[in-house]
């Protein structure tokens, strides 16, 4: 059943939410506009059909495999802000290498480049943890540098070899390693773009909860996250668990870029991810680090994005990144406030 | 040649000098609130706040002071807000530090295309009156042209003096270095890391407003990462105000580089020269320094 925990984070994160909603209805009515009219056209956008909702399953994936290499790194109290650069460089890698080894059958070409593009995020979340270990400076001031000059890597590298004249982006790959779109199987989702990459971001999800609570790796993991002293005091090698969630972690935001290639455009192109790595960041911390309720506030989080270019007439859609900000900072506080409750320390 | 006759240039030595101005700005800021105990990652946002605000009260009330001094109002107030989650909810200071920074790059994000329909920019306006004092005499004249830089340079002995040559300063590192200690002598701890953090507010404030009145506008992610590197400027130079200089002076050394090839015209690729800075900074934090010691209770809730 339930556990106690589990539900007063559950306690937290729905009072956060509601707190969400509140804060940007009385933000929307300063501004002047009908907040009633925003959230419904947001919700009749995304549920009207099965191509809104298949829609906003799309717009889950990426943030589903992205915040799942997140709660690796938040479980071993790594703050990793890379995301957006590791994913950038994993995806970039998964096209290139899908483009070169066209000779070779689908599921080959498919999986090889699945992992190279995981190997190369991996490499670059290595970077900050070696950092971290050797002269313990914060990984959240490397992993921010990291994305700036991993974008600007990925930029030069693209534009200077291997772009279409003109464009941003790298040649399309063999139609055969394309993605089963789900709406030629279920109908109901009426040419959305969503593919079989959500089923394997949903199997991610259940495989990082695997992971990170029933493995003996995913125990070391959470016991550095905790206490790293102590650990170290039994034990666990600590730099070692560093290093190695950093890498996985990282690895990880490379998945991102498939639902991208393989499952809609066919090629990477620059900017796809529309800082797609730091909104994993809140989807995260509203999950509470949990994967599984990483799959329910990536849908949360893609039904305001989604619906966020439906409302666009009404009020620019750049106030879903308000938003997002807003619900980090009042899940901090309800979250504190909350758990003060609990345990009879309420102010 | 050209490059290199233009980098041992005295106009070189002054455009370090000058671009020094934001990342001394923002280590200061960030090294009074650490001093204190509480580390501010969202010396970034808070630089970016203050560089929209500035712009934007500055365009509508068409009065650059009248910018000046709401900017650093609407910065104090988030401090308020950055102090009671650090500070009275003793939430994590990392993680509400980068929740400060979503919050508010979505917030300058939205309310520039809400004001001026524009993702991109602000229209320009007449920055902050320049300075005419020093503009005769050689070599500091090419530098010392506003009052934020004047001021900037001025930090480095009002920091030392702060922090190490008054009460407050004593009080405010207590805080940081051990807070226990502090309280059992009669020390309001808790006010102390409110003071530090104000103090970065209004530092981080002016260090946006130096951007914002030198680029004559506003434009989304103008402060790419300055507030990071401020940070990275600050461990290198261990927390002390003298030898955060010295890490600015190289970072913005980089900078006026980075500037000077673009101008040059050399075929470096400008993504490799863009990058410049942020690998720099990398390079610094994994072979100039030891292992750095930050205040004891830098980042402990108290």
């Amino acid at each position: 059943m339930i556990s106690r925990k589990n539900l007063i984070n559950l306690i937290s994160v729905i009072l956060s939410v509601l707190m969400t909603v509140l804060i940007v209805f009385f933000f929307l009515l300063i501004l002047g506009k009908d907040p009633f009219e925003i959230f419904g056209t947001i919700l009749s956008e995304v549920f009207a059909d099965g191509y809104g909702i298949g829609q906003t399953l799309f717009k889950a994936t990426p943030l589903i495999f992205i915040s799942c290499g997140l709660a690796i790194c938040f479980h071993a109290s790594l703050f990793n802000i890379g995301a957006e650069g590791q994913l950038n460089a994993g995806s970039f890698v998964i096209a290139l290498i899908a483009l070169k080894l066209d000779f070779l059958p689908a599921y080959a070409v498919i999986i090889i480049s699945l992992f190279c593009g995981f190997l190369v995020s991996g490499f670059f979340g290595l970077i900050p943890a070696y950092i971290k270990i050797k002269k313990d400076v914060s990984e959240v001031i490397t992993t921010i540098m990291m994305n700036f000059v991993i974008l600007a890597l990925v930029n030069y590298f693209l534009l200077d070899f291997f772009a279409v004249q003109s464009t941003m982006r790298t040649e399309k790959i063999n139609e055969d390693l394309m993605f089963l779109k789900i709406s030629d199987l279920v109908p109901f989702f009426q040419g959305s773009t969503l593919n079989s990459s959500f089923i394997l971001a949903v199997l991610a999800a259940v495989i990082t909860y695997v992971f990170i609570y029933k493995t003996g790796f995913g125990y070391k993991l959470r016991s550095v996250g905790f206490n790293e002293l102590a650990s170290k005091y039994l034990g666990v090698r600590t730099n070692g668990v560093i290093l190695i969630s950093f890498f996985i972690g990282a690895g990880i935001t490379a998945f991102a870029g498939m639902n991208y290639i393989f499952g809609y455009k066919g090629f990477y192109e620059f900017g796809f991810s529309n800082n797609i790595g730091f909104t994993a960041i809140a989807v995260t911390l509203l999950a509470k680090n949990n994967p599984i309720g990483i799959i329910f506030s990536s849908l949360l989080f893609a039904i305001l994005d989604y619906g966020g270019l439906s409302v666009n007439q009404l009020i620019p859609k750049e106030l879903m990144l308000v938003v997002q900000g807003i619900i980090i900072l009042s899940l901090l506080a309800v979250d504190k406030l909350v758990s003060n409750y609990f345990s009879g320390k309420f102010i | 040649m050209d490059l290199l006759s233009s980098v041992i240039s005295l106009g070189f030595v002054a455009q370090v000098l000058r671009l020094m101005t934001p990342f001394y700005l923002g280590a200061s800021a960030a090294n009074f609130s650490e001093r204190g105990g509480v580390i501010n990652i969202s010396v970034e946002g808070f630089m970016n706040l203050s560089a929209f605000s500035f712009a934007v009260i500055s365009i509508l009330t068409g009065n650059v002071f009248t910018g000046f001094i709401l900017a650093v109002l609407v910065n104090l107030i988030f401090s308020i807000m950055f102090g009671y989650f650090t500070v009275s909810l003793k939430i994590n200071q990392i993680v509400t530090g980068v929740g400060f920074n979503l919050f508010i790059a979505g917030l300058t994000k939205f309310l520039l295309v809400y004001i001026f329909s524009s993702s991109s920019n602000t229209p320009r306006f007449e920055g902050l009156p320049e300075l005419s004092l020093f503009k005769n005499v050689p070599f500091f004249g090419l530098f010392l042209t506003d009052y934020i830089t004047i001021f900037c340079f001025l930090l480095i002995f009002i920091s030392v003096y702060i922090l190490f040559k008054t009460k407050f300063g004593l009080r405010l590192r207590s805080a940081g270095e051990n807070p226990a200690a502090g309280e059992s002598l009669g020390i309001k701890i808790r006010h102390y890391r409110y003071y530090g953090i104000f103090i970065c507010g209004f530092l981080s404030a002016v260090a946006g407003i130096w951007m914002a009145s030198n680029q004559n506008s506003y434009s989304d992610g103008m402060i790419a990462g300055r507030g990071y590197i401020a940070l990275a400027a600050m461990i290198i130079g261990k927390w002390k105000p003298v030898n955060i200089f010295f890490a600015c002076l190289l970072f913005s050394a980089f900078e006026a580089f980075e500037i000077s090839l673009q101008i040059s015209g050399s075929d470096i690729p400008s993504q490799l020269i863009q990058m410049l800075p942020y690998f720099i900074t990398i390079l610094v934090l994994i072979g100039f320094i030891g292992k750095t010691k930050p205040p004891a209770a830098d980042g402990v809730p108290y």
